[in-house]
């Protein structure tokens, strides 16, 4: 089951468009409340976050994420060009971070991986 | 030439010591009413005349528009001295040339008044000058804003390049049920019942795999949204281009509301994130001035708090607040760009406008913004005010007279 976290609903709705079929189930949420909601009440394995977001970073979104749920996987889906420290992501357990656009076939793959 | 009235006070004579003939700077002198009786080469050049066409003649002649009669009758009326005003001349065939003047009362030896003497330069070069700091400051603060725009277009760029990718399924998809389409169609027309039935389940398997109904739903929703995706990227770029382009030498009509908030347009995006943003514009009228460095002033004070916002924020988290306050005031009107960021300490805050002063991290700012945005203030006349307190967010007014097309810029 994968998480998908972005301020933008098109994003959203690209992703679901993209991995429809990968037979997982994908869980949208626009906002971090929203997906904290979730967290508490599915037993998630990817939580996927945009970066910069109203109110809260991606990076401090997934930190509190880890401690809801510690076993989920972590991932960065970001337009943001600007480089985000190596020994953040690392901190806080990023296992993959995607940039916007992404490549199909490289999101899927990851995100299969993720799942083991 | 000496002057060819007689009775000319000698302290307005033209002095043929060599020492004025050869001074780099321009000199007119004037009797007490206003008709030159002294003048040098570099005087004769700006203002585009022989000696001799000048001797005795009204200086009012050239200085007539640019408020330039206001300084001179100042000074031989109330004694007034007044040090590089920015003004222009005309010359007689109508082309304006940018000076910074000086005048001060001269005094014969009874201590009457009896004169006036003018120094002055052509700043048209500093003018170009002037214009291409300008420019080259906006082009560093789109710089900044650079990234910001990257993530506003990577995001629907991202979402359309993931739709274009799935629309492409969708047509092989929707291509499969159609090649059942074509052989029921196919089967009908040699009309063996067996063959119409085969054909027929085959059609509606191959719909229920293709899952058409989503497919067609989707598909069209996915082209609405790549639409307005698309849509968004080309205002990103259309704002953009309009925010870069130059203004005219020329004085126009600004509407300040419209400046203000095309500007706010172009920055929201990368601010969305943390700021709300509060406006609160009454009707204006139009103030005289250049709008392209009117909006370059807002751009400024928008980044300005957009980062005192993004420091506090950093460190207590949640959202800040920028309003935007437009008035009409007598004369004129003002705008306020109120921050709920960190502040400025008292010490920063008389610096604010120095050329190069920053408290930026290097490569967030150019120190330039605010002493530009101050230069361009005073260039339509007008004020600027700061009120902050450290940890406190802070204000930044300013005032822009009506103005009108050929106003003078009094630095002072």
């Amino acid at each position: 089951m994968v998480l998908v976290v972005d301020d933008e609903v098109r994003i959203l709705s690209a992703l679901q468009r993209t991995l429809r079929r990968e037979g997982y189930e994908l869980l949208t949420a626009e906002t971090v409340e929203q997906a904290f909601g979730i967290l508490a009440e599915r037993d998630v394995d990817v939580v996927m976050s945009d970066h910069k977001m109203p109110g809260m970073t991606g990076l401090q979104f997934l930190a509190q994420a880890a401690m809801q749920r510690p076993t989920a996987r972590r991932m960065i889906i970001t337009g943001w060009t600007e480089e985000i420290p190596e020994e953040e992501l690392r901190r806080i357990g990023v296992c993959a971070l995607i940039t916007k656009p992404w490549e199909d076939w490289k999101l899927k793959a990851t995100l299969r991986r993720a799942l083991g | 030439m000496e002057s060819a009235r007689t009775g000319v006070p000698k302290e307005l004579q033209r002095k043929d010591d060599g020492v004025l003939q050869n001074l780099n700077t321009a000199l007119l002198v004037v009797d007490a009413s206003a008709r030159i009786t002294s003048s040098n080469p570099p005087a004769e050049q700006i203002l585009g005349e022989s000696a001799a066409a000048l001797a005795d003649e009204p200086v009012s002649r050239w200085f007539a528009e640019g408020g330039g009669i206001e300084l001179i009758a100042r000074t031989l009326r109330d004694g007034e001295r007044f040090r590089a005003v920015e003004s222009f001349v005309t010359r007689r065939d109508g082309t304006r040339v940018p000076i910074g003047i000086s005048w001060a009362p001269v005094v014969d030896s009874t201590g009457e008044r009896c004169g006036a003497v003018a120094t002055f330069q052509d700043l048209t070069g500093l003018k170009q000058l002037q214009s291409q700091v300008v420019q080259t400051e906006k082009m560093a603060s789109i710089g900044q804003l650079a990234a910001g725009v990257a993530h506003e277009i990577n995001n629907p760029m991202g979402f359309i390049h993931a739709n274009l990718f799935q629309m492409a399924e969708y047509v092989t998809d929707l291509r499969r049920v159609w090649t059942g389409v074509d052989a029921l169609r196919k089967a009908v027309g040699q009309g063996h019942a067996g063959e119409i039935l085969d054909a027929s389940q085959q059609l509606s398997t191959l719909i229920d795999e293709a899952d058409v109904d989503f497919v067609l739903s989707d598909l069209s929703k996915a082209i609405r949204e790549s639409q307005e995706g698309s849509e968004r990227i080309r205002h990103i770029v259309q704002d953009l281009r309009d925010f870069s382009h130059h203004d005219t030498n020329e004085r126009v009509l600004a509407d300040v509301n419209q400046c203000l908030d095309s500007t706010a347009s172009i920055v929201w995006p990368m601010m969305k994130h943390l700021v709300k943003l509060e406006k609160d514009y009454e009707v204006l009228p139009s103030v005289w001035g250049f709008p392209m460095q009117l909006k370059q002033v807002f751009m400024n004070l928008l980044v300005n708090a957009y980062q005192a916002i993004e420091e506090k924020v950093s460190e207590s988290g949640g959202m800040g607040t920028i309003q935007l306050v437009t008035r009409a005031v007598e004369g004129g009107v003002s705008i306020h760009v109120t921050d709920s960021g960190n502040g400025i300490a008292g010490d920063v805050l008389d610096r604010i406008f120095d050329p190069f002063f920053t408290t930026k991290k290097v490569g967030a700012g150019t120190g330039l913004g605010l002493s530009t945005s101050y230069s361009i203030v005073k260039r339509h006349g007008g004020r600027f005010e700061v009120s902050s307190e450290e940890g406190g967010g802070a204000t930044f007014g300013l005032f822009l007279p009506m103005g009108d097309e050929d106003e003078v810029v009094d630095p002072d």
